[in-house]
């Protein structure tokens, strides 16, 4: 518990310091991680802890950032409502809106109940290009954060500091859910729903309060988005945001309550990062969540807590080498893989391609990659990723090996502790 | 592209060098969208300003300096669009250039406005070269906010006013357009043209964008309504799919669209596009000795045709060089405010004719070409045997329609 209160304390104030840390272009992308990761923590909660997929959470983020964008509108950042709290219209847009779509969607489990989300996201979907007034049109609605309590908020850092605050806030109360009564009845719902109802409970209704509670999270999220953006244009009801909660959920570990925050926050930020360095960024995101899904199906969180559990059974000096080992296996394979994709990705180039017909003294003109030239026609050129998988993979296979030695020897003292137990006896 | 990047490298090694002497040299960020399925038209967009900056930097760039291209991938929507734009101004850029969306324009234009307001002297200034929504121009209308691509009013104006002369649009007139604010807008601008181009709309319909899979129950309401002329302003899968059923049906119309010429579109529309209308900015068919020279040159440094959008941002940027070239450094770095105040009486002799900007919104006032498909075309297109061949080019002037009044600009005192 001491190590745990450590950890947190030391979170917050990196969060705090972030501003002083880093560039201004940074310090936005930190606002993005941060709305990424309360968007993904909402969207565990019915997931993660109550058992339902579902497909359509750009419409609960997207109702929030509208309500949020036409509050910011109507009020000017006066009255009641001045701009800090203007998440909360988010958070009342989502959850009237969930309050609706979840009376339909739980109505059904499983596959059925998917389907219904993924319908009632389509129709928002396909409905709010066609409302002008409503959702803006093409070019959105833009709102402007107009000053309060002494803070003009024209500065990324006091927005900053404004969604930190309410992604924590809203955090906490998450966290503090699953301590409630009705959080741990959440828990039941996905476990097993017949029983519940069995113990007089009524399932609909308690499904309709955690798909609520869900949607209005989310629907803060969105209000925080459109805090940060100043506008909200319809494009945010687009599927790719509701498949990007998923991918970045179960990456970052459906099963724990902070694995959506760290898989929101990684995958925001890679996309921020890399979308810059080449242009097959979605190819490697991809990737990722496949590889995760077929090596760690408990996420990055997964790793994280198995890491722990080795390092309980068998001690930090025999899990140093295993470690070493899986770190430096994956960066070859991933510094080979991404070697052969981005050669193939500008050899394949529509450009390359034409400058390579214009060319008549070769046929394949060199690549620059990496800050050096390379001839794609070369064995040489190829035999570098070959070499960095082949070496990688190895490695792979030496840290298997390992965990199985590891094992071995464990079940062997066990063997031995026990004959000489015998022994004593 | 790989020539260029080693250019690119090569400027950035000179920039280095001058910068000892000079201040910083004058950044052009580029937000496109430049991964994802929206990726192509992006990249597009990129070559072509590319070509535009190597042009600057071959003329000296500004202030004896060259002007740096910083690349910025939106991820496909306003919210990435946002976060890189607050990137390249802090990488120093001063000039955002951005085309292939309206919803990423609408953000942009909106966020370059509050950002001028909130930094005044370290204001940044807002290329649009594509976008085409009609409020960017309209209520949304900003001093930092320049448009350098036709609208819906002025290409079917165009496309309206050469049909009639040919004599092909008839007086039954059917609009069909893609229900969002570009579809509504071109149905508007078919409906106010009905005088000039003496026709009837005898029918109008604003259908679901890109998820239409077959439009045959659309074709049989053209072919009931009995229309001579289609108009629409449908791009992509829409265009395609439509004239695709209306060949399978047999239909007679003819079809006027502004997309027509959009890479890929005539090889799978087959002999089905023959005889139909397209109103676009450049046509290098039959051309003159200008044309012809653009044509080479961009194909040597870029490795294709400038085709489709390409023609037109590279003027829109040319137009961008007019400016700069009026604008002295003070203390070696560049106003952007004293920019503007240029880029509002920027004027270019394109191959086409004459461009200009309009101050009172800000919206370029170009000519426009009218070309109708046919196998007589000099240009073949997408590996076919058909072209696009010039019927009529319009000057500015001629297809020019009034600033919307909605358009009230705040400008800097």
């Amino acid at each position: 518990m001491k190590t745990q209160s450590v950890l947190f304390i030391t979170a917050i104030a990196l969060l705090l310091a972030i501003p002083f840390l880093l560039s201004q272009g940074l310090v936005d992308a930190a606002i993005q991680m941060l709305i990424a990761a309360l968007f993904a923590s909402a969207y565990n909660l019915l997931c993660g802890q109550a058992g339902m997929l579902s497909f359509g959470h750009a419409a609960y983020f997207g109702m929030g950032a509208f309500a949020t964008v036409h509050a910011m509108n109507a009020l000017d950042g006066t009255g009641l409502l001045p701009t800090p709290f203007m998440p909360l219209a988010g958070a009342v847009g989502g959850l009237l809106f969930g309050i609706v779509a979840g009376y339909f969607s739980t109505k059904r489990s499983g596959t059925y109940f998917a389907m219904i989300t993924l319908a009632i996201a389509e129709l928002v979907h396909a409905l709010a290009p066609q409302l002008k007034d409503m959702f803006g049109g093409e070019s959105g609605i833009s709102a402007m954060r107009m000053p309060a309590w002494g803070f003009t908020f024209g500065s990324t850092n006091e927005v900053y500091y404004l969604t930190l605050v309410w992604v924590l806030l809203s955090i906490a109360l998450l966290f503090l859910f699953t301590r409630t009564p009705l959080g741990r009845l959440t828990l039941g719902l996905r476990e097993n729903a017949h029983r519940l109802r069995f113990l007089g409970y009524n399932t609909h209704r308690l499904s309709i309060m955690v798909f609520a509670i869900s949607a209005m999270f989310s629907g803060i999220a969105g209000g925080l988005q459109v805090v940060s953006n100043e506008a909200a244009n319809y494009v945010l009801f687009d599927a790719h945001l509701s498949a990007a909660v998923v991918l970045n959920t179960y990456i970052g570990g459906v099963g724990s309550f902070l694995g959506p925050v760290l898989g929101a926050s990684v995958m925001t930020f890679f996309g921020y990062a890399v979308s810059d360095l080449t242009q097959s960024w979605l190819l490697y995101q991809g990737t990722l969540f496949v590889l995760v899904m077929m090596f760690m199906p408990t996420g990055l969180a997964g790793i994280i807590a198995s890491l722990g559990g080795l390092h309980k059974r068998f001690g930090v000096a025999s899990l140093a080498p295993l470690v070493v080992l899986s770190v430096i296996s994956a960066l070859l394979l991933s510094a080979g893989g991404t070697f052969v994709i981005e050669m193939l990705q500008r050899m394949l180039s529509q450009n390359y391609q034409s400058l390579a017909s214009l060319q008549t003294a070769t046929r394949w003109p060199d690549i620059l990659l990496f800050g050096q030239s390379w001839p794609p026609a070369s064995i040489s050129t190829w035999l570098v990723p070959i070499s960095l998988l082949a070496v990688g993979a190895v490695m792979g296979y030496l840290a298997k090996q390992w965990v199985q030695i590891l094992i071995q020897r464990e079940a062997l003292k066990s063997e031995s502790n026990q004959s000489e137990k015998e022994v004593v006896e | 592209m790989i020539k260029f990047k080693k250019a690119l490298c090569g400027m950035a090694a000179i920039g280095l060098t001058a910068g000892i002497v000079h201040a910083a040299p004058v950044k052009v960020a580029i937000l496109e969208t430049l991964s994802g399925p929206q990726a192509s038209t992006g990249l597009a967009y990129r070559s072509a300003v590319w070509y535009a900056i190597e042009k600057i930097n071959a003329g000296g760039g500004w202030n004896n300096e060259p002007v740096q291209l910083l690349e910025y991938d939106n991820q496909g929507g306003p919210t990435g669009a946002a976060t890189k734009l607050k990137s390249a101004i802090s990488d120093g850029a001063q000039i955002i250039v951005q085309a292939a969306s309206s919803s990423i324009a609408g953000q942009i234009t909106e966020d370059v406005r509050k950002y001028n307001l909130r930094n005044p002297g370290k204001e940044v200034v807002f290329i649009n070269l594509g976008a085409g929504a009609g409020e960017l121009t309209g209520e949304k209308c900003n001093f930092y906010h320049f448009r350098f691509s036709g609208n819906a009013m002025v290409q079917t104006k165009a496309l309206v006013m050469a049909m009639k002369e040919s004599n092909v649009l008839g007086d039954r007139v059917y609009a069909i357009n893609q229900n969002y604010s570009w579809g509504q807008d071109m149905e508007k601008a078919i409906v106010s043209f009905s005088d000039l181009g003496g026709y009837n709309v005898v029918a109008k319909t604003l259908h679901d964008t890109n998820k239409i899979q077959d439009f045959s129950p659309y074709v049989a309401k053209i072919s009931a309504a009995n229309a001579d002329t289609v108009l629409t302003g449908n791009w992509s899968n829409d265009l395609l799919l439509l004239m695709k059923a209306s060949k399978a049906s047999g239909l007679k119309a003819r079809f006027g669209a502004l997309y027509l010429d959009q890479p890929g579109n005539l090889a799978n529309a087959g002999d089905a596009a023959l005889g139909h209308y397209v109103s676009h900015t450049f046509n290098g068919d039959a051309g003159d000795a200008a044309s012809k020279q653009f044509m080479a040159d961009y194909t040597s440094k870029i490795g294709h045709d400038p085709v489709f959008i390409e023609p037109q941002a590279v003027w829109g940027m040319a137009m961008v060089a007019d400016a700069l070239k009026r604008v002295q450094p003070e203390n070696g770095v560049l106003n952007v405010n004293t920019l503007a105040k240029a880029l509002e009486t920027s004027k270019i002799q394109a191959p086409m004719g004459e461009m200009y900007m309009r101050a009172a919104d800000h919206q370029v006032q170009l000519p426009i070409v009218v070309s109708t498909v046919s196998k007589d075309a000099q240009i073949k297109v997408d590996g076919t045997d058909m072209g696009f061949k010039r019927v009529r080019v319009f000057s500015a002037k001629e297809v020019s329609t009034p600033a919307q009044s909605s358009c009230k600009m705040k400008r800097p005192s």
